[in-house]
């Protein structure tokens, strides 16, 4: 046994039933790191921060955290760390200071201790004033950093986190980690998961997990280089010419549409072939770029293995009385007795516009949403989607659009046939009509031959897919995706923003909320909202112009600065 | 086991409890409402059963007969028929629940020192109520002019403990062992599935706090409420029914609080080999509310019943403490007599505790 290693974990196996959630994992962590777990939803990482915190045993091999096995020794390891499991693990209905009261007197905290830590932890997160609010009441982000807060009460030398920033918003997010290195100063070593490459990049080093196994382990930098010279951009008017050439060439691993650019990479140890340069060189400007975390990613799976051709671009239905702005809003209001959740928003949406929907928890985004498909009646101003008055056709307009919320859209007891089936009678397609749209819906995301599986037993990728199908067979004028993304693996997202880019070249209007800035990029337009006001809209090269912030910097950035001009100092001291 | 941490976990689930009002009041309140519905629904008693009479004498001999029925509580005159169809109508109609059939010549054959023959026609759908009515017939017809003759012999019954016969007596200190066994564990079978719903049972299962610990804090805070609504159920069976109370209300409370720990902790290990609310609900509806009618000797007495339930019965803690209630209540039992019964409670407690710590493994799977 070695002092240096916080964790070590030795041909840790754990399967349930006949699925190996984790095949065979060795690992170590040092003293102080901040070590990140990186992979997509069902690559392992909860089972094996549940191993860790010795909640659950290995089928085989062994973990010894903080020099305890986490089978024979459990109580120990969880006398001593703190673990924050994914989700919510607060009381509801006791308040914040309560929740950490709590916490402090099971982990056997002295009272004398406790009400320095408290006002501490408490200054950190920023609820200094919220200690007699109820944990239910608090939003999204003051959720997650109290948790971090019922966790850091007793000091405990590890912290394991699944997933911290799971629908946290960017501020918010900025102060967790802003307290993680507090900790980190003091010694506290921090094992956290994520699905967010952005947020990997502040871990000292980093796991890659797909499918139960370990990719890599390094430091960011490190995984970043594996991947250097193998990015080119390419800056073209004519992106499907340009992504067929792509798709035929088998040196190419991963291709991003982007509005007017397709950024591609090339396998591990291949150039570019001169014929391909040659090809896309006429197509528009191409150059080298740095590679991101994805793109380590994306070469150590060795591509998504099931790339395909460009898709068949379908114009949306009831074309020729489409309207040219199939989403106009005009000073929408939406009031909730005094609480205001939109606030004047002005924006319109061309056919074919990709447009990202940004803000912290609570600004008003899902409510301006449920506006726009007309399941909330609007306070003041008005909104016209596909040619209906919101207002007016509610039922007209429910049949024009497309809505597609990855969690909770899909029934995961039925098959996938069955699934499509209920949307194409809820969409009333009949007879001819709905076979084909469901052979197109199948077709264009790429689930034939998985018409008899049960939703449940999919992939996170293709349930995001089948949620994508399911929403657009109607060809709706225009689609809202909420979250669309989150939890699927680099290859997979890329994939599904590649037949986001097509819909919308047959003319759909899309409106794409995320808090994963990086996808920003793939918008025309974004809009950033904030205490229910549109705050900033334009492209993110506009963005970025005005507020001076330069285009390396990235969105998050951006986001950051905006959100602190409207932040005046009144407000923060309210 | 920790004390503070014990405490700690009591205090939590105190608040968690206090702050959803509406379910500590429809807790406390659904034990009384179903006190109300059976202390009233569930009568065994005879009264006022409707009498039809043929009467083909016609004398003052045979009117006074039917006088000797109509003249209790027991019986009241449905109706006086003209013929025997339209009797055996009335009967098979349900319009009475007995005929007396006073055959011509009644009073000629008693003035000749005779016996005659009446008839009785009891309707024998519902067994129970057709004995007892039977019964009090015959009674009557024996009584009958019995008055000024000289008795060769006599029988007289006490009756003990609960001498006025009423019903109430007798089923609502059974109620109170029913109700106990009902709605505390539905309560509580939420308890620690909650937790696993929400997911911060996981924070509780990476923490210091033992199995036992957890356990033991959860069942105090719903124990005291169990113990609440026993003292409700019992001061209500006694003020509003008038149920006796003839033996100690301390050692009722004592063995009461055995019996509310036992019932929890069966609350609690539904929740702890459930995963949905849902689930269980339903489960602790299956293992406590239903058997809790049938078998633990509330309606039905347990010697009548087949020897395969009857060791059945056994399973369920609720039949022991209508012994205990019973016995106290009624008879003025105490721990001499009912200590057998109160071991075997405390013994049940015991183990579905242990039981219920041992199915908490503190590991999500």
């Amino acid at each position: 046994m070695t002092d240096e290693w916080i964790i070590e974990v030795a041909g840790l196996h754990r399967a349930f039933g006949t699925q190996q959630a984790l095949a065979g994992l060795d690992l170590q962590v040092s003293r102080g790191e901040v070590f990140g777990l990186l992979g997509p939803d069902g690559a392992g990482k909860t089972t094996l921060m549940q191993c860790l915190a010795a909640i659950l045993d290995p089928s085989d091999g062994a973990c010894r955290v903080l020099g305890f096995d986490t089978v024979r020794q459990a109580a120990e390891v969880t006398s001593r760390i703190g673990y924050m499991s994914q989700g919510f693990t607060l009381y509801d209905r006791l308040s914040v200071d309560e929740n950490l009261v709590f916490a402090a007197r099971i982990r056997g905290v002295p009272d004398s201790a406790f009400r320095e830590r408290q006002q501490r932890l408490l200054e950190m997160a920023g609820l200094t004033r919220f200690g007699e609010r109820r944990a239910g009441e608090l939003s999204g982000g003051m959720r997650k950093k109290l948790s971090l807060c019922t966790n850091l009460i007793h000091e405990p030398p590890l912290l394991l986190l699944d997933e911290p920033s799971l629908g946290v918003d960017p501020l918010s997010r900025r102060e967790l980690w802003r307290m993680l290195r507090a900790f980190r100063e003091q010694g506290t070593t921090v094992v956290l998961t994520t699905p967010y490459m952005d947020e990997a990049a502040y871990c000292d080093r980093l796991a890659f997990l797909h499918q139960g196994r370990l990719l890599a382990v390094d430091s960011p930098a490190g995984l970043r280089s594996r991947a250097e010279g193998s990015v080119y951009r390419l800056q073209t008017d004519k992106t499907i010419t340009a992504k067929e050439r792509l798709d035929a060439a088998s040196e190419v691993i991963g291709v991003q549409w982007l509005p007017g650019r397709l950024v591609f990479q090339l396998a591990a140890d291949t150039q570019l072939p001169e014929h391909l340069r040659t090809a896309l060189e006429g197509l528009g400007m191409l150059q080298p770029v740095s590679a991101e975390l994805e793109h380590a990613f994306v070469q150590l799976i060795g591509g998504g293995g099931e790339r395909r051709g460009a898709m068949p671009v379908l114009p949306v239905a009831g074309g020729e009385e489409q309207a040219a702005e199939p989403i106009a809003v005009a000073d929408l209001s939406v009031r909730f007795g005094d609480f205001t959740a939109v606030d004047g928003v002005t924006v319109n949406v061309a056919a074919g516009e990709v447009i990202g929907w940004l803000g912290p928890n609570g600004a008003g985004k899902t409510t301006l949403i449920r506006t726009l498909c007309g399941l909330q009646r609007p306070s003041a101003g008005s909104a016209r989607v596909a040619g209906q008055d919101i207002a007016r056709a509610p039922l007209a307009l429910k049949q024009r659009i497309g809505y597609m919320s990855q969690r909770f859209s899909l029934y995961p007891d039925l098959t996938v046939a069955e699934n499509l089936a209920f949307f194409a009678g809820a969409y009333g397609l009949r007879g001819e009509e709905r076979r084909s749209a469901t052979a197109w819906a199948v077709g264009m995301t790429g689930l034939e031959g998985t018409g008899a599986r049960w939703v449940g037993d999919l992939s996170g990728a293709q349930r995001q897919r089948l949620a994508l199908a399911c929403a657009v067979m109607h060809r709706p004028q225009v689609l809202f995706l909420d979250e669309p993304t989150s939890g699927v693996d680099p290859t997979s997202r890329q994939r599904f923003w590649e037949l986001i880019q097509s819909l919308a070249r047959g003319g759909m209007a899309v409106l794409v909320t995320t808090h994963y800035l990086e996808e920003a990029s793939y918008c025309h337009r974004l809009g950033l909202m904030f205490q229910g006001r549109l705050i900033a809209l334009g492209s993110p090269a506009e963005l970025q112009g005005e507020v001076g912030i330069a285009a390396g910097e990235g969105m998050e950035a951006v986001f950051m600065a905006f959100m602190e001009r409207e932040r005046s100092p009144g407000e923060a001291a309210a | 086991m920790n004390g503070r941490r014990i405490i700690a976990v009591v205090v939590k689930e105190s608040r968690e409890i206090l702050r959803d009002p509406i379910t500590v009041g429809v807790s406390l309140l659904m034990p009384l409402v179903m006190l109300f519905l059976f202390g009233y629904a569930i009568s065994l008693d005879v009264r006022h059963a409707a009498l039809g009479v043929w009467d083909g004498d016609a004398t003052p001999a045979s009117r006074e007969l039917v006088e000797a029925f109509t003249g209790n509580e027991y019986f009241r005159l449905a109706a006086h028929y003209g013929s025997l169809h339209d009797l055996e109508q009335a009967l098979q109609r349900s319009e009475t629940d007995l005929v007396l059939v006073i055959p011509p010549g009644f009073a000629a054959e008693l003035a000749r020192g005779g016996r005659p023959a009446v008839q009785v026609l009891v309707d024998g759908t519902y067994s129970a109520t057709a004995l007892l009515v039977s019964g009090f017939a015959r009674a009557i017809i024996a009584g009958y002019r019995q008055q000024g003759r000289p008795q060769l012999l006599r029988l007289e019954t006490r009756v003990w403990y609960n001498p006025s016969l009423n019903s109430a007596n007798y089923v609502v200190p059974g109620l109170y062992a029913v109700i106990l066994l009902a709605f505390p564990p539905l309560l509580t079978a939420l308890g620690i599935v909650r937790e696993k719903e929400t997911g911060t049972i996981q924070s509780i299962f990476a923490s210091p706090l033992t199995a036992a610990e957890f356990i033991t804090g959860k069942l105090i805070p719903y124990s005291l409420i169990a113990f609440l609504q026993m003292v409700m159920v019992i001061a209500v069976g006694y003020a509003w029914f008038g149920v006796p109370f003839e033996g100690s209300l301390p050692f009722l409370l004592a063995a009461g609080l055995i019996y509310v720990l036992c019932t929890v902790g069966i609350g609690l290990l539904v929740s702890t080999v459930t995963r949905t609310q849902l689930v269980a609900m339903l489960l602790a509806l299956i293992v406590t509310l239903m058997p809790s009618f049938l078998f633990s000797g509330l309606l039905f007495p347990i010697f009548t019943m087949p020897e395969i339930l009857q060791i059945y019965t056994n399973v369920f803690p609720g039949r022991y403490f209508v012994d205990i209630s019973r016995g106290v209540a009624l008879k003025g039992a105490g721990l001499e007599i009912l200590g057998f019964e109160v071991a075997l409670l405390a013994l049940y407690t015991l183990t579905v505790f242990l039981l219920a710590v041992w199915r908490l493994k503190k590991k999500v799977a």
